[in-house]
């Protein structure tokens, strides 16, 4: 039986985030238990006249990968996948998984050298979108382990979902986020304005410098649920101490408690409650995972609680976050890095930004606009 | 189940695709099949390989249903990519419903066939080259089982059967199951003309000149045992009666009678599904000749279960196929049609060979 708010989501994916044009190849990313989506993503790639394809990425794969791979074959980049980037005109990736803590106990070197060696993947897929040759999206199907984050039941996680996606009710949701396209566009030129931010909160004090910097409405095209805005700060400047109230997931590893020390634009001092050993290790991948590659505020107000998932996290109204490691080019950022790993911090109860001095934002809020109507 | 999947996957990746280290083996199957694919990928990984996962959703229904004409003949470059790089190629075939395209326009199907006979050509091309090992392997689902008028559990047990697992050394079990193939590829290599007789069939091939007969031991199917030739295009002479249901791309056709002349089949009838057969008999010129001419000699598989992979191999039958063949046996025969159909000779079939008895009622006369 078709669920119609997937049949909705699928078609919103197509027709509004990838534009999706007659004749161009897309590539669905999705695991098994996301199967119903890929489906309905499929679906509509078909009505839209593409030619799209389903690639079923097996969960269970990188744990026996990290368990019985010699060290050249944890390394190793095939040449189909890389001849596949170059003709595919359109990825989507489902994130969904069947069991968020799978990795817990992988060996976390090997772990960061697998990551590592499919940087030459994620490279390349970066370039061509960079070039706007490639469009690409990550969306998520609602499963049992993500609405066991979320603490919730399947029935309300959905709910919570589709809801962020505005594809709960039937209506028209292409409308919806083009006007949030509309309403991020003009924060993101406001913003632009700016040299420096600081972000004033509880164990919170941090200055990040974004002088030249150009900021990325996030509107649906890259992520759906979306609804932020972001820039990748100068590499040099963030400086200050940050705590982020909520546990950070990465690659399946818990890290809770977080408190971060910057000087010069790199991290100096960590501490955290839980994971300490794994977020050192997140540090040492490379000489760009210090740095911060980005720098966001989280406005989709749809999304009013913390469900342990990034997608929904990052985008919570009234939270900022930032991302250790790889930065966005295409706004200016230099940092290189094989991570990218955003931390979320919560201001809706205390939190302060002051752009250049002035305060701009408290309690969740822009100060300047009443709430803004649609995101 | 978990056990014998390892021991399979252990058998498809050290016997059949023999992967070496550094080999990159592609694993190909449906999302039904997911534990023997994760099998796999792991005994790739202890052989040294680089495996490439390539698992889909069954779409093509859907395709085949709301796709355009060009959007079903679109060919994946990413397929291409596939057949042209990889050194091992192991695929799973067991749809989750064996008849999801019953209601498919047979036009639309021979449309598809038709567009992926360049694919079909170029890793068949690159197996005789001696670039790429494949195997075609199945799996117990309840589909399956369901075609086979099994329980899932009968079934599991009669394929891990036909596959020889049970046995302390499948790999062993392999090796004189080969050797004893190959006796009879010898004996048959000698001959010129073979004279099939069963009721309702009597049907003569020329198989002489530069043609071959070959073992199929394990190496491109699993569970495997038949010896197959090409033979000649001109030569199949008289009628069959298939005793079994002919089963191509998820259409049943039962009760089919071909006659032949010349090499070309001359009449096609069936008590059902007739009007599909005729449509791939006009598929294009090459099938309506008959490409591959086979002795079933596997004596684990007993019944049959509506699935060529192990039905073709049953102990005592003989198939052909109408279509393409396999230049490895000397063929020349081409079409973007491969349609096995099977004929059983263990109650009265004989086999003359240049006028000579030398099979009856399923067994060679050796």
């Amino acid at each position: 039986m078709r669920d119609p708010r997937v049949a909705r989501l699928g078609e919103l994916v197509v027709n509004y985030s990838l534009g999706l044009q007659p004749g161009k190849v897309l590539r669905i990313d999705a695991p098994p238990v996301s199967a119903p989506l890929a489906i309905e993503i499929y679906r509509a790639a078909l009505a839209a006249g593409a030619h799209p394809y389903v690639d079923l990425q097996l969960e269970r794969l990188p744990e026996l990968l990290l368990a019985e791979a010699n060290d050249e074959q944890l390394e190793y980049v095939s040449p189909i996948a890389l001849a596949e980037l170059e003709f595919v005109d359109a990825i989507v990736t489902i994130w969904s998984e069947s069991n968020t803590r799978a990795l817990t106990h992988a060996d976390p070197e090997r772990h960061q050298r697998l990551i590592s060696a499919s940087q030459q993947l994620a490279k390349r897929r970066w370039q061509r979108m960079s070039a706007g040759e490639l469009s690409w999206l990550g969306v998520l199907f609602p499963t049992e382990a993500h609405a066991q984050d979320a603490q919730m039941s399947l029935a309300e996680y959905e709910r919570f979902v589709f809801r962020a996606c505005h594809v709960e009710e039937p209506g028209d949701p292409v409308a919806h986020w083009q006007g949030v396209r509309e309403e991020l566009r003009s924060r993101a030129e406001a913003l632009a304005e700016a040299r420096e931010l600081r972000i004033v909160g509880p164990g919170t004090d941090l200055k990040v410098g974004v002088e030249g910097r150009r900021w990325q409405p996030a509107d649906g095209r890259y992520n759906m649920p979306d609804g932020e805005v972001y820039t990748s700060p100068l590499e040099t400047v963030t400086e200050g101490e940050i705590s982020f109230a909520f546990p950070a997931l990465f690659h399946g590893r818990e890290v809770t408690g977080i408190q971060l020390r910057f000087e010069d634009g790199a991290v100096v001092e960590t501490q955290a409650t839980r994971g300490q050993e794994h977020l050192e290790a997140m540090l040492d991948m490379d000489d760009g995972a210090r740095r911060l590659g980005e720098v966001a505020f989280g406005l989709n107000y749809e999304i009013d609680r913390f469900t342990q998932n990034t997608l929904f996290d990052e985008k919570i109204g009234g939270t900022m976050h930032v991302a250790l490691g790889s930065a966005f080019t295409d706004l200016g950022g230099l940092n290189e890095s094989a991570l990218h790993w955003d931390l979320v911090c919560d201001l809706r109860e205390d939190g302060e930004v002051y752009a250049d001095g002035e305060l701009v934002w408290q309690a969740g809020r822009f100060l300047e606009t009443a709430t803004p109507a649609r995101v | 189940m978990s056990e014998r999947l390892r021991r399979l996957a252990d058998v498809l990746v050290g016997y059949s695709g023999r992967v070496q280290p550094g080999d990159l083996t592609v694993i190909q199957g449906t999302m039904n099949v997911e534990p023997l694919l994760e099998e796999l990928y792991g005994a790739v990984l202890r052989a040294g390989g680089h495996p490439a996962m390539r698992c889909a959703p069954e779409v093509e229904a859907l395709l085949l249903d709301e796709g355009s004409d060009q959007q079903i003949e679109w060919l994946n470059p990413a397929e291409l990519e596939d057949i042209e790089q990889a050194d091992v190629w192991i695929v799973v075939d067991a749809p989750a419903n064996t008849k999801a395209l019953t209601s498919v326009d047979p036009e639309r199907q021979g449309r598809v066939q038709r567009a992926r006979r360049g694919w079909r050509e170029r890793y068949l091309e690159r197996a005789l080259a001696g670039e790429l090992r494949w195997v075609l392997t199945g799996y117990p689902t309840n589909g399956a089982a369901q075609d086979a008028e099994m329980s899932l559990a009968e079934y599991e047990d009669f394929i891990f059967g036909a596959a020889l697992l049970d046995d302390g050394d499948p790999v062993a079990r392999w090796r004189a199951f080969a050797d004893e193939l190959q006796r009879v590829v010898e004996f048959l290599g000698s001959k010129e003309e073979l004279r099939f007789v069963a009721e309702g069939t009597d049907l003569t091939f020329a198989v002489g000149g530069d043609r071959k007969w070959i073992a199929a031991d394990g190496h491109e199917n699993f569970p495997d045992g038949e010896v197959f030739t090409a033979p000649l295009d001109e030569s199949a002479e008289g009628e069959i009666t298939f005793t079994f249901p002919a089963v191509f791309s998820g259409r049943q056709v039962d009760d089919v009678h071909l006659r032949f002349h010349q090499g070309e089949v001359v009449e096609a009838t069936a008590s059902s599904g007739e009007d599909f057969l005729r449509e791939m008999v006009a598929l294009d010129e090459g099938a309506r000749r008959v490409g591959e001419l086979a002795f079933g000699l596997n004596e684990a598989v007993r019944v049959f279960t509506r699935n060529i992979l192990f039905d073709e191999k049953i102990g005592g039958t003989m198939h052909l196929a109408l279509g393409s063949a396999y230049s490895e046996c000397g063929g020349t025969n081409r079409s973007a049609l491969h349609w096995d159909m099977i004929c059983d000779l263990r109650s009265g079939g004989e086999v003359y060979a240049d006028g000579e008895l030398v099979y009856r009622d399923g067994r060679f006369l050796l």
